[in-house]
């Protein structure tokens, strides 16, 4: 082609000199995107790889003075030792539990809330809008400690009411504005045919507007999953009982709680944190596109 | 069919009493879930919570009514309250801009549409889906000052004496804010983003290569102002989550060493749920929720002024 090389055969008719400079910037641009790419990338991915690979050697083998990339015999048998030496399998059945409740709670009741905001007019909705998207701004560690008092007072503390109930409560502004803003998307006309064909409310949004809407609950189901995955506050204080810890907590007391083994345990803590990952690991490989949808969903002009 | 619909437009078009009294009904039946949540968890709590803010509340006995003295014990008598607002705001300054400018820089760089780049992008996106406390521990790990790969490679290329990172008082902070930028450069920041490149009209490129402009200013002259929303949004948002950072201190250094990671938020959870000073805690927390609410107004004011709205 009409590059500057010397060894092309094809011979070079005309070389236009700007356009072999623009071909040559062109180069050195895309030269400069893969290299600081791969720069951020190997960033990126070593924490990851080191996760897995300390996950897999041996403590001697991690506190040597050469430390090695990948662990000389890979100790799977560490995996065995994080659920014998605590109760994690419990704790990460335990978030599992939490996740069941709180889903179905988010879908039916931000669904609902949705429904109204979208779809009737009724007194005062302005307003309730307003206040509904102002709870978004307002930081939730004012309301922690009377919410934890107002539980303690119903002794609740150390079960998993206070950290599901507000899943079953509309389930948060967030999911509830992204709803809504899915709803407005599906044309009113659906909903009038279906009230000719004499469906009431109920009826229209179970049979009309939910089936449409399964995109965007698969995003609420999976923004949900991750917030109570990831929550460690909430279940730190309103937890006392090891066994019903969550992964989140249950992996943080492993950092430092009494063992019947006093060696390192780096490589478990690793494998613990591989251990929590890979649930959140596998539902990305299953649902990758609801993990961004929801900034799209939220319709976010920015 | 056309019979049909015309029936309907008259029914909807005529507001009766009993129509406006249908859509009340069923408008307040639906969102009566989130109206028992907005009072039960929301507006009772935190009315709640401004009322304790007056009162001494050990759980044990009832609240006692003391005026402002919470409020100036905190800066009067308090050794931790100025300090752990300055290591907040230490974090705030130093995490916020770092991965707002990264998350930007990589959406640009992926924006190019090059071939591969999604393979990049999904490798970006990995660490935000690691649980906040696996990534905690694992950075633990990696900096850890003695076996940690990170020193242990530092010293391998002649770094004689490298930094103590999470042990070390100095570099505690920096090492929170390097495993902020781990999980969050990449993450939803770098969506927005991409989904705020996505709105940028291709025309403005095309004129700007009519003028002659290269790769580099057109992505100081185009690209930036018409990210201004973007970065404005990322910035709000992050300085709101940074302000109230607890996860990631407490797991990692439990506010030390020598309080040196004692956010803000830290103080908060000390005073109310370990000593249980319920009524200073509530107060503590409602500084912390006016200083974040001042901060976003004044960036709401300068962004009248910093932020470019295409079309308007």
């Amino acid at each position: 082609m009409a590059t500057t090389s010397s060894q092309s055969s094809t011979p070079v008719i005309a070389v236009d000199h700007a356009s072999s400079r623009a071909r040559r910037n062109q180069r050195a641009r895309k030269l400069f995107i893969y290299t600081t790419l791969t720069i951020f990338g190997l960033f990126f991915a070593f924490p990851l790889f080191w996760t897995v690979s300390s996950s897999l050697q041996t403590w001697q083998e991690l506190r040597s003075y050469t430390p090695h990339l990948l662990p000389e015999v890979p100790q799977w048998s560490n995996y065995a030792d994080v659920f014998r030496l605590v109760p994690f399998a419990r704790w990460v059945l335990n978030s599992f539990t939490i996740v069941f409740i709180t889903i179905p709670g988010t879908i039916f009741t931000a669904t609902m809330t949705a429904y109204a905001f979208a779809r009737f007019n009724f007194f005062g909705k302005n307003i309730w809008f307003i206040l509904l998207l102002s709870t978004m701004m307002i930081p939730a560690i004012v309301t922690f400690i009377p919410q934890y008092l107002l539980f303690f007072n119903l002794k609740l503390i150390d079960t998993y009411v206070p950290l599901t109930i507000g899943a079953w409560l509309g389930g948060g502004a967030f999911m509830i504005f992204l709803l809504r803003q899915f709803i407005m998307s599906i044309p009113r006309d659906l909903d009038e045919a279906a009230t000719i064909d004499g469906a009431g409310p109920f009826r229209i949004l179970w049979s009309v507007l939910v089936p449409l809407m399964k995109p965007a609950l698969t995003t609420v189901a999976i923004l949900q999953f991750l917030t109570d995955w990831n929550d460690f506050f909430g279940p730190f204080i309103y937890l006392n009982t090891m066994t019903r810890y969550t992964a989140a907590v249950g992996l943080r007391t492993f950092q430092n709680m009494a063992l019947e083994t006093t060696d390192p345990r780096d490589h478990l803590l690793m494998a613990g944190a591989a251990i929590m990952t890979i649930p959140v690991l596998v539902l990305f490989a299953v649902a990758q596109r609801y993990f961004v949808s929801g900034v799209v969903l939220s319709g976010l002009k920015v | 069919m056309t019979g049909a619909t015309s029936v309907v437009k008259a029914r909807t078009g005529r507001r009766t009493f009993a129509s406006q009294r249908r859509q009340n009904l069923y408008g307040y039946l639906f969102m009566l879930p989130w109206l028992l949540g907005f009072f039960g968890l929301f507006i009772g709590p935190g009315l709640y919570s401004f009322y304790l803010s007056f009162t001494k509340y050990d759980v044990l006995s009832p609240p006692e009514f003391i005026g402002f003295r919470n409020y100036v014990n905190m800066v009067t008598n308090d050794d931790l309250f100025w300090p752990s607002l300055g290591r907040t705001a230490y974090y705030t300054l130093l995490s916020v801009p770092l991965s707002v400018i990264g998350s930007m820089f990589l959406a640009i760089l992926l924006n190019s549409k090059l071939r591969g780049v999604t393979i990049y992008r999904t490798l970006f996106f990995m660490p935000s889906l690691v649980p906040l406390v696996a990534s905690v521990l694992l950075f633990k790990w990696l900096l850890n000052s003695d076996f940690g790969i990170v020193n242990q490679g530092l010293r391998g290329i002649g770094v004689e004496r490298p930094p103590g990172w999470f042990s070390d008082s100095q570099w505690a902070i920096p090492s929170l804010v390097l495993l902020r930028l781990w999980g969050a450069i990449g993450g939803t920041q770098m969506i927005i983003f991409l989904a705020g490149l996505q709105g940028v009209p291709t025309e403005l490129y095309d004129a700007a290569a009519i003028d002659g402009a290269n790769a580099w200013q057109s992505t100081r002259h185009v690209t930036i102002p018409m990210l201004t929303p973007t970065i404005f949004f990322n910035t709000v948002l992050g300085i709101i989550g940074a302000m109230q950072t607890f996860a990631a201190a407490f797991v990692a250094t439990e506010g030390g060493p020598g309080f040196a990671t004692w956010f803000f938020a830290l103080h908060i959870w000390k005073q109310a749920f370990d000593y249980f000073n319920m009524g200073y805690g509530a107060a503590l927390a409602w500084v912390l929720a006016i200083l974040i609410v001042i901060l976003t107004l004044i960036q709401i004011r300068l962004s009248k002024r910093l932020v470019f709205y295409y079309g308007e």
